[in-house]
């Protein structure tokens, strides 16, 4: 006890109450202790004051026969009660529960000094000084009170973040309904019992195609708050059906050759698909992208259709996803369907190069057709009419009032199917294509004369031109002569010349090659005649297409025959467009030593005649072209004066 | 679209009007033409109804409601020597509905059916006038599909026409007179088939029993 801070133990008797009465319902009602002065008002009522003034050692005396009297007890252990009239009783009985309070206290104190059976350790605390008492009751109220407030706040809190998740969630309504509204604002929607479906057809723009299309709007509300919200969300989304998802193209292709007959129908091309963003794509884009895939699907079915149907020279070929056509022969067009779902986005493409000879005009083509296919019944069937009057289109509408007869009415009737159109478009392409190889190929391959290609930029899907000249280097302001205009058609290539000629060409290469080849060898020919001009030698004859000489495969060979200015001399020019040109020369009479003397030219006057013609040994004539040459040559025989 | 001749063509003597239009044709077939068809023209008259009328005493006025297969999509609709209004087919509607103030005569329905002929530029259409079940005469029409000035061509078209009617060629039609230099326009060749028709309709009510 010696060592460290004192214990305090405080210790009261057991406040216990004394029971009054006990309630039928178990509560006890107690009988309120006395208070000092009752006590001892009560306590005085008992003495008894006859006895005198030895009541002092008596008492004495009696307290100190208590204590004997307690040892006793204490070691008998057993309670002896004294008759309750003995005025003590109630200082015996609390001396006596401080007895044994006092020997728990010892026991504890036992076993706390023994340290064998248990250890205080001391708990350090600041000894509260009791005048403190009304801070800590200060202390109690202000706690109190403090928890009460934030029992108050923290309600309030509670409501404030419910509302706000409301608030948050209504947010994610309104979003709903604004992206619904926008959406509204784009595609038609209607709303079937507690469904909202969409309709991404071309119906209302005059489409027959029996495809329903339709989507249904999603509410995509239910992510979860706690996470967070990633940029691109939408609290709406679309489901499409499943044939209109991923992406679609038409393939429209010239090949030369025919293909297997085993690789027919199983294109499936497809470039990789732009890496696509993260996350469901917004709905506009899933929605025009399945809207694609649909109108793709009705431009092929559509052609497939009519490709059964015409009857042509060489029936169309209808395998798969792939119409196969024969505009001319040995030449075959392709149009075929692809069309990539999601879940075979990363196929390979299975042909590389035949993806590249993809004619993107004519996939073009083929929606701006389709379009007006559907603008066509669109105006049939859609136009506001009287009740009693079934109208055509604007067109045939007038056919009444405007007196139409048979022819004019025919024409508006008759329309191409979208599938003859694309075969007249693909002819006229190809043939374009040609005819710029063509003459690419002979500007390459004859570097004298020249060629000149003008491509006119604007065309017609079904007709384009293009101006040719040709022209020697060096001499083109004096050799103008060809000028052609090639008028490039569907089936055949007009040609109109300088002076108005028409010449039709059809479509097959040759034609136009040896045409053109023809016309340079000509071109030769005028622009001696051209040169002649400028040098003063006189033209003596000119011949576009000589009936003499050998016969040319190809056209026929022009000549001419020019004169020096003096006289003497003569050139003559042939030139084939097979054999070439050969040029001779004619020298006076007098010039020629070799020529044996006539005895019927006896007269000198005779020598002035001309002589004999020779050749001129062309290849070895000095001159980076023919007309230089000419020049070269002209000059030459020109005597200087 | 070109300039019409609508002339009638009389009944040979001792033949029928079938046999004289089967004459016609095979001389046409001889020159060369094609046979393409055949066509109808036909001609209701309406009466103004009387009670429309201010002047009693005045007579109605005739309306002629004309189709031709030729112009397959209208309707004429034309006075006596006053206008031609053109029409889509559903005028026939509107009259049906105008019983008030126009009434069809029904027995007065004349009409022109034959076959179409195609002779290079020109289209000749023969055909048999009936009213009612009786036919009572033969029209022929010449158009000439290249011009539309009348006066431009009509010497060519007589020309031909002379080829296969010989001295049955008509003069010249008085729409052409009217027309001068202006296009002509194909209410012209209505005009002329309905004073053709009138001609005709009238002709034959004299001796209408006589005859037939």
């Amino acid at each position: 006890m010696s060592g460290g801070p004192a214990v305090r133990i405080s210790i009261e008797s057991a406040s216990e109450k004394q029971v009054q009465e006990v309630g039928l319902d178990g509560a006890e009602a107690y009988l309120q202790p006395l208070s000092m002065s009752q006590n001892l008002a009560r306590l005085a009522q008992r003495i008894d004051f006859s006895q005198g003034s030895g009541s002092e050692d008596e008492g004495s005396a009696a307290r100190e026969q208590d204590w004997a009297e307690e040892d006793d007890e204490e070691e008998e252990a057993s309670v002896k009660f004294q008759p309750s009239l003995w005025p003590w009783d109630s200082v015996r009985n609390n001396l006596r529960s401080a007895l044994t309070e006092m020997c728990v206290l010892y026991d504890v104190l036992t076993i706390v000094k023994d340290k064998r059976y248990m250890t205080l350790d001391p708990v350090s605390q600041e000894p509260l000084p009791p005048k403190q008492n009304p801070k800590i009751l200060q202390l109690v109220s202000k706690k109190k009170s403090l928890a009460g407030a934030a029992d108050i706040l923290l309600k309030g809190a509670e409501r404030l973040s419910k509302s706000v998740a409301e608030n948050q969630e209504n947010k994610r309504q309104r979003d709903f309904n604004s992206e619904l509204l926008r959406l509204r604002q784009h595609w038609k929607l209607r709303k079937v019992g507690d469904k909202i479906l969409g309709d991404l057809s071309y119906r209302s723009a005059g489409s027959l195609f029996p495809h329903h299309g339709t989507f249904e709007v999603i509410k995509n509300t239910d992510i979860d708050l706690d996470k967070k919200i990633p940029e691109d969300y939408c609290p709406l989304d679309v489901q499409i059906p499943s044939d209109l998802e991923g992406s679609a193209y038409i393939k429209v292709s010239i090949q030369k050759q025919a293909p297997d007959i085993g690789d027919l129908g199983t294109i499936n091309l497809f470039k990789p698909l732009p890496k696509s963003k993260p996350g469901a794509p917004h709905w506009q884009i899933k929605l025009e992208a399945a809207q694609n895939v649909l109108l793709c699907k009705e431009i092929f079915s559509q052609l497939s259709r009519e490709a059964v149907q015409i009857k042509s020279q060489i029936p169309h070929i209808v395998v798969k996803n792939q119409i196969i056509s024969q505009p001319f022969p040995g030449l075959q067009l392709s149009i075929s369907f692809c069309h990539s779902s999601n879940d075979k986005k990363y196929q390979k493409p299975s042909e590389k190069q035949s993806a590249e000879n993809h004619l993107y005009v004519l996939e073009h083509n083929l929606h701006q057709l389709i379009r007006e296919f559907h603008k066509q019944t669109l105006s049939c069937a859609m136009m506001p009419h009287p009740a009693s009057a079934p109208f055509g289109p604007k067109r045939m509408r007038l056919a009444g009032p405007q007196a139409f007869d048979k022819n004019e009415i025919n024409s508006l009737q008759q329309s191409e199917g979208l599938l003859e159109k694309i075969i007249k478009q693909a002819k006229h392409i190809f043939l374009r294509r040609r005819t710029a190889r063509t003459i690419d190929s002979l500007a390459s391959r004859i570097e004298d004369p020249q060629i000149q290609a003008h491509w006119s930029n604007i065309n017609d899907v079904y007709e384009s031109s293009v101006k040719v000249l040709i022209t020697s280097q060096g001499y083109e302001q004096i050799c103008k002569s060809i000028q052609l205009q090639l008028n490039i058609g569907v089936e055949q290539i007009r040609v109109v010349h300088r002076d108005g000629r028409v010449i039709t060409l059809s479509h097959q290469e040759q034609e136009l090659q040896d045409f053109l080849l023809s016309q340079m060898s000509q071109h030769q020919v005028h622009a001696v005649q051209q040169l002649a001009k400028v040098m003063g030698w006189h033209v003596l004859s000119f011949s576009n297409h000589m009936g003499l000489g050998p016969v040319e495969s190809i056209g026929n060979a022009s000549a001419i025959t020019v004169a020096s200015p003096s006289g003497d001399y003569a050139v003559s020019v042939r030139n084939g467009p097979e054999s070439g040109s050969k040029v001779m020369v004619q020298f006076p009479r007098s010039q020629c030593k070799d020529l044996p003397k006539s005895d019927a030219l006896q007269d000198n006057k005779w020598s002035h005649l001309r002589g004999p013609f020779k050749e001129v040994q062309w290849n070895k004539m000095e001159g980076r072209n023919f007309v230089y040459k000419m020049e070269l040559l002209m000059a030459a025989l020109t005597p200087c004066s | 679209m070109g300039v019409t001749c609508v002339s009638q063509m009389p009944v040979a003597e001792g033949k029928s009007v079938q046999q004289t239009v089967e004459m016609l044709t095979r001389k046409l077939e001889l020159l060369g033409a094609e046979k393409q068809g055949t066509f109808c023209v036909d001609c209701e008259t309406y009466h103004t109804a009387a009670s429309t009328m201010g002047n009693p005493a005045q007579p109605g006025k005739l309306m002629y409601v004309m189709h031709s297969s030729e112009y397959p999509l209208s309707c004429f609709a034309l006075f006596e020597n006053g206008p031609c209004l053109i029409t889509d087919t559903n005028f026939d509607v509107l009259m049906m509905k105008l019983k008030g103030f126009f009434q069809n005569a029904k027995a007065n329905k004349i009409e022109s059916r034959g076959t179409r002929y195609q002779f290079c530029d020109f289209l000749v259409k023969i055909g048999t006038v009936t009213m009612g079940p009786s036919a009572r005469g033969i029209s022929v029409e010449v158009e000439y599909c290249p011009c539309v000035v009348a006066n431009d061509c009509w010497n060519l078209m007589m020309e031909f026409m002379q080829s296969f009617m010989g001295s049955h060629t008509p003069g010249i039609p008085s729409v052409f007179g009217s027309k001068h230099d202006s296009v002509y326009s194909p209410a012209d060749t209505m005009i002329q088939y309905m004073e053709l028709l009138n001609k005709i309709r009238k002709q034959q009510q004299v001796p209408s029993t006589g005859m037939r």
